[in-house]
């Protein structure tokens, strides 16, 4: 693969068996960079946690920029508000498992991004492991 | 062969009267210790019944803790002025439990056996790797070890979580429930430090300790699935699963 990051997107459904397909879309992108099982799994997470807590339409749009070693995933729309209550009131009091703590955890970085109406977009930032 | 038989007879006897009397202190006085006993004791006859399913693609263990459900329904919907033993009632609603789990999910007609099967030898694919390689390993080298593709093992992946995942969509699913072989045993850290959590704690507290003391090592301690996996004595798949799930969980109870 080139240094230049390629770049797939996808718009879905989020009903019935097209969640299964969103996660094997991931997998397969994931695969392509080398992830390993865990890291796979770990980008599944974010945006699972993510749509499920903030997400508020029927269809999803995900982004996909893909290095060699690592992917950027945009996740659009979410609801503005959902993402501020979920992600921008800090950590919580200690030992609290917010969508914040989780996405800390399983990903490299996020951010979020103004996509109006209303609506946010986030950004995940999934890095290979150096081995 | 006749003093074997009645001894028999006199322990089933005592067993049924520990029963009765454990059924009491829970339905009568909610003492949920006695509950815990209670499936304690009777998860052998899940594990003999769940034994059964095994060999239709999916984990005995997975298949286990579906039976498990169906041993505390019974435990909890058990009436003392029945006259049946406890281990009576429960055994149809661990089948039946057992049952509606492959009918619901289709697991047997959706899904292609070379598939289950390729499931079913993922997990001890993963744990030999990873004990080899020192890492987790990654999807190309799954494939390698079991002589199939890349692209296989994606879709393999998949039907192992198709079962157990929580919904994309935001709400709650209702289908989602405690893991019972989780709820005994373990002792409780971590998550329970905070005192303003208010809303959180009966999330947390639907969860069993060990699903609490799981997410407090991946998302406290910030501990990878293989070290979990190996702490707690499962498979890093079944750590996935369990994560999953409990987030899962978590969130409705949050939005009851």
């Amino acid at each position: 693969m080139s240094d230049r990051a390629e770049r797939i997107d996808l718009e879905a459904p989020l009903s019935g068996d097209f969640q299964a397909v969103v996660r094997l879309i991931i997998g397969g992108i994931a695969e392509r960079v080398d992830f390993a099982f865990e890291e796979i799994d770990d980008l599944q997470l974010a945006v699972e946690r993510l749509l499920a807590e903030t997400c508020t339409v029927d269809t999803v749009r995900l982004s996909f920029e893909v290095g060699t070693r690592n992917i950027r995933t945009s996740v659009a729309p979410l609801s503005a508000h959902k993402v501020s209550e979920a992600l921008e009131n800090g950590d919580g009091p200690a030992g609290e498992l917010t969508l914040r703590r989780v996405l800390q955890t399983v990903v490299d970085s996020f951010d979020v991004r103004e996509a109006g109406d209303g609506h946010v977009s986030v950004l995940l930032e999934k890095l290979k492991a150096t081995p | 062969m006749r003093a074997v038989d009645s001894r028999r007879a006199a322990n089933s006897e005592q067993a049924r009267e520990e029963d009765r009397e454990l059924l009491r202190r829970y339905h009568k006085a909610g003492d949920t210790t006695a509950r815990e006993e209670l499936i304690e004791r009777h998860l052998p006859l899940v594990r003999s019944l769940a034994r059964r399913y095994a060999g239709r693609g999916e984990a005995l263990e997975d298949i286990e803790q579906v039976g498990a459900i169906g041993l505390i329904k019974a435990i909890d919907r058990f009436e003392l002025e029945r006259e049946v033993s406890l281990a009576t009632y429960a055994t149809p609603n661990v089948v039946g439990e057992i049952k509606r789990h492959f009918r619901d999910k289709g697991w047997a007609i959706r899904v292609p056996r070379a598939l289950q099967e390729l499931n079913a030898a993922m997990s001890g694919a993963i744990e030999r790797l990873t004990g080899r390689l020192g890492r987790s390993p990654s999807i190309a080298e799954i494939a390698d070890e079991l002589k199939t593709t890349p692209e296989e093992v994606l879709e393999a992946m998949e039907v192992g979580s198709a079962y157990s995942t929580v919904s994309l969509s935001a709400g709650p699913s209702g289908d989602e429930e405690l893991d019972p072989l989780e709820t005994i045993g373990g002792e409780d850290s971590g998550f329970e430090r905070s005192e303003d959590r208010a809303a959180l704690e009966p999330a947390l507290e639907r969860l069993a300790p060990r699903e609490r003391e799981i997410l407090r090592m991946r998302f406290e301690e910030g501990l990878p699935q293989t070290q979990i996996a190996h702490r707690v004595g499962l498979s890093q798949m079944h750590v996935s699963r369990l994560i999953r799930k409990s987030l899962g969980t978590m969130r409705e109870e949050l939005l009851r």
